[in-house]
């Protein structure tokens, strides 16, 4: 993205910091979040009465993406690090919107003028073995600096742009940062080029902050890509089974991972309780319904991901205590390219979100218990939800109705000069999805949604990670319609939610592009800008008026809040981090 | 016979080596996942990713690539990084390879022996009942494809959903531990899997039979006196079973790569299973690697079966 | 076939030994056609394989004729009220015989154009195999030399990749939005065509070369030469005529076999565009919910399986037909 929106993101973050970091029982106006039916949301959760030891299996189709904490950017990959590494904060499973300190002794310091910030860390936490030294905060100097290097290949390293020195483009190797400082073992300072210290310090939940010591990791760091994430070594109460050498004999890729507990944690710096003696997860089983089976009916068990629809019929009606539902943070939707004729129409597009079927969209995805129906985009759980109308939404015509409404539909066409209620020209409109379900079925649902209005459709299926690095984020391929788009969240605040996805600025004409729609309203544009420097109650009120601007441009439809449903066996007491939306291992015990 | 394999050899490694050459081609083409997008991770500037693109070598020119790629193959026996699933393709590959090979060849010898056996029966019995009762199932065997067969074996048999458990299903053959835990897994797979196969056997061998002996020197042999059975087995079955035996040696090498919709629906991790997601998801790296694999599955069994082919069929002189 | 097409292919190799001028020898008065079609008259059950043979291309013609008679809703209307709060599809019900799909399609109509899929795809590649291959084996056994030893090594380089990735490879390929081959090759049943007819053309050339080089060397056509008849004739009125019986009985087997060579890919889903009814891509659609929703997988795959079985013994019928010597 570039500089101004880089800016006005952090800018905004800052703001939302403002409810975090002084957070004294801050109460925002926001649900926590959406409640549903049966087994429980995040925050009924009992956090582990149960006793202590036994070893849960989890079954899985997916493998982490990356165990190496600078690497990893997706759930399976996040529900690892956050088990056997300690960022500098993290968050307890009742509360995703307001971190607690983890490695960190207290709460980050900002100064004045926001150009720097100062964590102390805890002292005694220890590296597992083999390093098994004291960490120190010349460990998280290390861990930046190689977040930046072309070998691990930090994913998000726009959030920390503003620390002086990181570097613009990966660096060849780890190079040092002048703008992190250690002045002692258990002090480390961020020196910003920019006043963004509100947003850096709310950033410190990622897992860039779990420490790395150099000293074992740079040999490995040295290759390119890095070999750390086969020789991770851990400071939370789990660590993934290694040799006397450090190579992870407990990671077998794409098979399985095996978690034992990590003999260097010290309970009495941590606030998790780690029940659990191990944790062995399976990451190649192809058959999700029977391991869904075997963890409804089995003992000891979990499942990685949400269940297939039949078990979870079957979990949300017989098996009450058996699962829990967490807000997913995101919303799916299907945008519509409105540089495209005659989708740039603002009533085409009305007409086309008012006659289709969203219902059926949800359902091809397993139906209302993975999800709610939007009428906006902000989803639950970020601020501005509530204020931009709650589960009711702004009100909108076209939105009124989740299983479509011809008529309205047709009203709209008329205003866009169809006289009868239906397209009528010979545009193909071209709608590239993955080749597999569930968004390969969503996408025909949305496919037939739109032939009932008279498009035609031109239907591609690509390989699932070609999708959207190939096809959606590329505005030169001019797809119309994107048939798996999600957005979700990184941080609980509303204009990360809003301000990638739909602001005019954002939109990246050579790849990369995540404003799908390319939606580029100066109005809207300005609103974002503004709203972005606000802090306290104003900025969520912004944010949900300009939601319901972005709602009114009718720039996509949106489908799905999603929902993040997990299962696990009669005897296990799961307990869900709805801030990854996974269970969480240090939590969760056995019956 | 030596400079024969000599010579085969050295065709097997062009073939290889055209092989390679022709997946590099093709899956160039191919709508991949790029690599440097996916180390990027979520939203990359463009700068990202072309750093990356230059750290992984996916600048350099298709045909610098391809050179690489072999030395590597040919030096070390690399075959490559596959990005999509973070690991090394060989080791990828010869994790899946014992799983496939333990499903083929159990359900290998079954079918062998049974269509060998129904073949044989039948063709002696021609036009009986039981020759036309065996051969009608054949034929329906044949006509079943094997994911209708397998699904419907599962709906029926599988021990956690079927109507008549019986028999562990999908998915539990990554659940068994060790060898001997495996076997009842394989059970139903080998089942259907032997099923379609010993049909075209039995069929195969009944009508090679068939024409055999009503072949010159059959008849000779029964003119002379020589006991009905040792005609067939003698002479008979052993001109008819050859031809079966190198098919068999043919389907094995195929099968390697083809059992992928055996795997799909059992659940059991294979090679070909592994291809086809590699195909879907885009893997290059892993598509280069079993492929490359798969052909070589291919070749080597095309040479024994050959060599086999000398040594039972005396005519065959090289 | 499990392991796709080249399975029978390699096995029907050796049972197509077949003396295409056996026929010619027989000294009778009714003329080598009367007698094929006596014996297939007389053989029952290859009567009444054709008469489904039959029924079912009339179903793939009439397909929209007897959905509209049937009164089931057209294949590619979705329903959502039709599946259940869970996205699981309702059984068979009034108004939906065979019963619903995931996204609440009509399972009986989806079957019955599904007949509609797989014959075409299965005509079109075989027909396209039979030219392609009886070109290829044609010149390839008559003029031998180069072009022989071209051709076979072709076939043989072509025969060591892999088919099955081959084809998915291909079929993938082409599928992006601009096809492949300059877009000639659209995605859809074109692909899946061009796929099944790449990777078998290879199969019926051998065979035919095979014959060629036995028949070039028997006396009718030395006798040809010798009165200077030219190539093109000779391979037009000698050859060819002789080559027409293996042609007919391997292409009765190559027919069932693309049905099933088409089903497996769109199993595997190759090619084809998720909402056209195959029957291949229903029953896979099915494995992952036939537990509940047995119909899903019940109604194509009996189709399927009734279709190439019919098919099959059209094909045995015929070819004990032509040779009554070899099987009978």
């Amino acid at each position: 993205m570039t500089r101004s929106q880089l800016r006005l993101l952090l800018a905004s973050v800052v703001a939302a910091l403002a409810l975090v970091v002084s957070a004294c029982g801050g109460d925002d106006s926001d649900s926590g979040s959406s409640g549903s039916s049966g087994g429980g949301n995040a925050a009924q959760q009992e956090t582990g009465a149960g006793k202590t030891g036994g070893v849960l299996k989890q079954l899985g189709g997916t493998d982490v993406d990356y165990l190496d904490p600078g690497h990893t950017y997706f759930t399976a990959g996040y529900q690892f690090a956050y088990a056997t590494h300690r960022p500098l904060y993290s968050f307890k499973p009742d509360d995703a919107k307001d971190p607690v300190p983890d490695l960190a002794a207290d709460k980050p310091q900002v100064s004045e003028d926001l150009k720097s910030v100062t964590v102390k860390i805890k002292p005694g936490v220890k590296f597992g073995p083999p390093v098994n030294r004291e960490v120190t905060s010349k460990d998280v100097k290390y861990a930046f600096e190689r977040f930046f290097s072309v070998n691990v290949g930090g994913q998000y390293p726009t959030y920390f742009s503003s620390i002086a020195g990181a570097p613009k483009t990966p660096t060849k190797g780890v190079k040092p940062i002048s703008g992190i400082q250690t002045p002692d073992d258990q002090t480390i300072v961020f020196n910003l080029s920019r006043p963004e210290g509100v947003l850096i310090s709310s950033a410190l939940v990622m897992p860039i902050t779990a420490p790395v010591p150099e000293e074992y990791a740079k040999e490995f760091d040295a290759k390119n890509p890095s070999t750390y994430n086969t020789h991770v070594v851990a400071t939370g109460p789990y660590m993934v089974k290694n040799d006397a050498k450090g190579t992870l004999t407990g990671y077998q890729a794409g098979k399985s991972i095996e978690l034992v507990r990590n003999p260097n944690w010290d309970k009495s710096t941590d606030y998790k309780p780690a029940y659990l003696d191990g944790i062995q997860a399976t990451t190649n089983d192809s058959n999700a319904s029977v391991a869904a089976q075997q963890v409804l009916t089995g003992s000891h068990l979990s499942l990685d991901a949400n269940p297939p629809a039949a078990q979870l019929r079957d979990a949300v009606t017989n098996r009450k205590g058996q699962f829990v539902q967490l807000p997913g943070g995101g919303f799916r939707y299907f945008p519509l390219n409105t540089t495209i004729k005659p989708l740039d129409d603002v009533n085409v597009r009305r007409a086309i979100v008012a006659a289709f079927d969203r219902d059926a969209a949800l359902k091809a995805r397993g139906g209302k218990f993975t999800g709610d129906i939007p009428t906006h985009f902000l989803p639950p759980g970020i601020p501005g939800f509530e204020e931009a109308g709650g589960m009711a939404g702004p009100g909108f015509d076209f939105l009124k109705n989740p299983r479509g409404d011809m008529a309205v539909a047709a009203e709209y066409m008329k205003k866009a000069g169809f006289a009868s209620g239906k397209y009528e020209g010979n545009e193909e409109l071209l709608l590239v999805t993955g080749n597999v379900d569930p968004i390969k079925s969503q996408a025909e649902v949305a496919k037939a949604q739109l032939e009932k209005l008279g498009f035609k459709i031109q239907f591609r299926t690509v390989p699932q990670d070609a999708m959207y690095t190939e096809w959606c984020q590329v505005p030169k391929k001019q797809v119309a319609i994107c048939g798996g788009a999600g957005w979700f969240k990184d941080f609980t605040d509303p204009q990360s939610m809003l301000d990638p996805t739909f602001k005019g600025a954002n939109i990246f004409k050579e790849g990369g592009n995540n404003n799908l729609a390319q939606l580029d309203d100066p109005k809207i544009d300005a609103a974002m800008t503004k709203a972005a420097q606000l802090q306290g109650a104003e900025r969520p009120k912004a944010w949900a008026e300009i939601d319901r601007m972005i709602t009114e441009q009718a720039p996509a439809v949106p489908f799905d809040w999603d929902k993040t449903t997990i299962i696990w066996s009669k005897d296990v007491n799961g307990v869900g981090n709805p801030y990854y939306d996974a269970l969480d291992f240090t939590f969760t015990s056995f019956k | 016979m030596g400079t024969y394999i000599i010579r085969r050899l050295l065709y097997m490694v062009v073939v290889l080596l055209f092989v390679t050459a022709l997946t590099f081609l093709i899956f160039y083409v191919l709508p991949s996942a790029d690599p440097a997008a996916l180390r990027a991770g979520r939203s990359p500037s463009p700068e990202t990713l072309a750093a990356i693109r230059e750290q992984l070598g996916l600048d350099k020119p298709l045909y610098e690539q391809f050179w690489l790629y072999v030395k590597g193959l040919v030096l070390h026996f690399d075959l490559g990084n596959s990005f999509v699933n973070n690991a090394d393709v060989r080791e990828l590959v010869l994790d899946r390879l014992p799983n496939t090979l333990f499903l083929i060849s159990g359900a290998a010898l079954p079918w062998f022996f049974t269509g060998a056996l129904v073949g044989t029966i039948s063709a002696i019995k021609r036009g009986s009942l039981l020759d036309r009762a065996a051969m009608g199932s054949a034929l329906l065997a044949i006509s079943a494809p094997v994911y209708f067969t397998g699904l419907v074996a599962l709906y029926l048999f599988a021990s956690d959903i079927g109507l008549f458990p019986l028999l562990p299903g999908a998915g539990s053959y990554q659940q068994a531990d060790g060898f001997f835990a495996k076997i009842p897994t394989l059970i139903l797979p080998w089942i259907i899997l032997a099923a379609a196969f010993a049909a075209i056997y039995a069929r195969l061998t009944r009508s090679n039979l068939l024409e055999v002996m009503s072949e010159d020197y059959v008849r000779t042999a029964r003119a002379k006196g020589v006991k009905e059975r040792r005609v067939i087995i003698r002479h008979g079955l052993r001109a008819a079973i050859t031809p079966v035996v190198t098919v068999l040696g043919l389907d094995l090498g195929i099968l390697v790569g083809g059992a992928i919709l055996t795997e799909t629906v059992f659940g059991i991790p294979g090679i070909g299973r592994l291809s086809f997601d590699a195909i879907e998801r885009g893997d290059l790296a892993t598509i280069q690697g079993t492929t490359l694999f798969l052909a070589l599955a291919v070749v080597i069994m095309n040479l024994l079966v050959d060599i086999l082919y000398a040594f039972l069929d005396p005519r065959v002189r090289y | 076939m499990s392991a796709g097409a080249p399975e029978l292919l390699t096995g029907g190799d050796e049972a197509l030994t077949i003396e295409a001028a056996g026929a010619e020898r027989e000294i009778t008065a009714r003329s080598p056609m009367q007698l094929f079609w006596r014996r297939l008259r007389h053989d029952k059950v290859a009567m009444v394989a054709l008469g489904f043979v039959l029924l079912i291309v009339f179903t793939a013609i009439l397909a929209p004729l007897i959905v509209k008679v049937v009164g089931t809703p057209q294949p590619n209307i979705t329903n959502a009220d039709l599946t259940d709060d869970f996205g699981q599809p309702l059984g068979p019900r009034d108004g939906h015989p065979f019963g619903v799909d995931k996204l609440g399609r009509d399972v009986f109509s989806r079957t019955v154009y599904g007949s509609r899929v797989s014959l075409e795809v299965a005509f079109i590649a075989t027909a396209l195999i039979v030219l392609i291959g009886v070109t290829v084996g044609l010149v390839a056994g008559y003029y031998r030399g180069w072009a022989d030893t071209l051709l076979t090594r072709s076939m043989d380089l072509l025969l060591a990749f892999p088919v099955l990735v081959l084809a998915i490879g291909i079929g993938v390929a082409c599928s992006g939005r601009d096809g492949c081959a300059g877009g000639l090759i659209q995605p859809g049943l074109t692909v899946v065509i061009f796929v099944i007819t790449l990777t078998t053309w290879p199969y019926m050339a051998r065979i035919v070369r095979g014959q060629v080089l036995s028949l070039r060397e028997k006396e009718f056509v030395e006798a040809a030469q010798s009165l200077g008849a030219s190539d093109w004739r000779i391979l037009f009125r000698e050859i060819l005529p002789n080559l027409v019986a293996p042609i007919i009985v391997y292409s009765t087997i190559l027919i069932p076999q693309n049905i099933l060579y088409e089903a497996a890919l769109s199993f595997l889903g190759v090619g084809i565009d998720p909402s056209t009814p195959s029957w291949g891509a229903m029953l896979s659609d099915a494995a992952s919910i036939f537990r509940e929703a047995w119909w899903f997988m019940t109604f194509p795959g009996l189709a399927l399986l009734l279709t190439v079985l019919a098919f099959n013994l059209v094909g045995d019928g015929l070819q004990d037909a032509l040779n009554p010597r070899n099987t009978k």
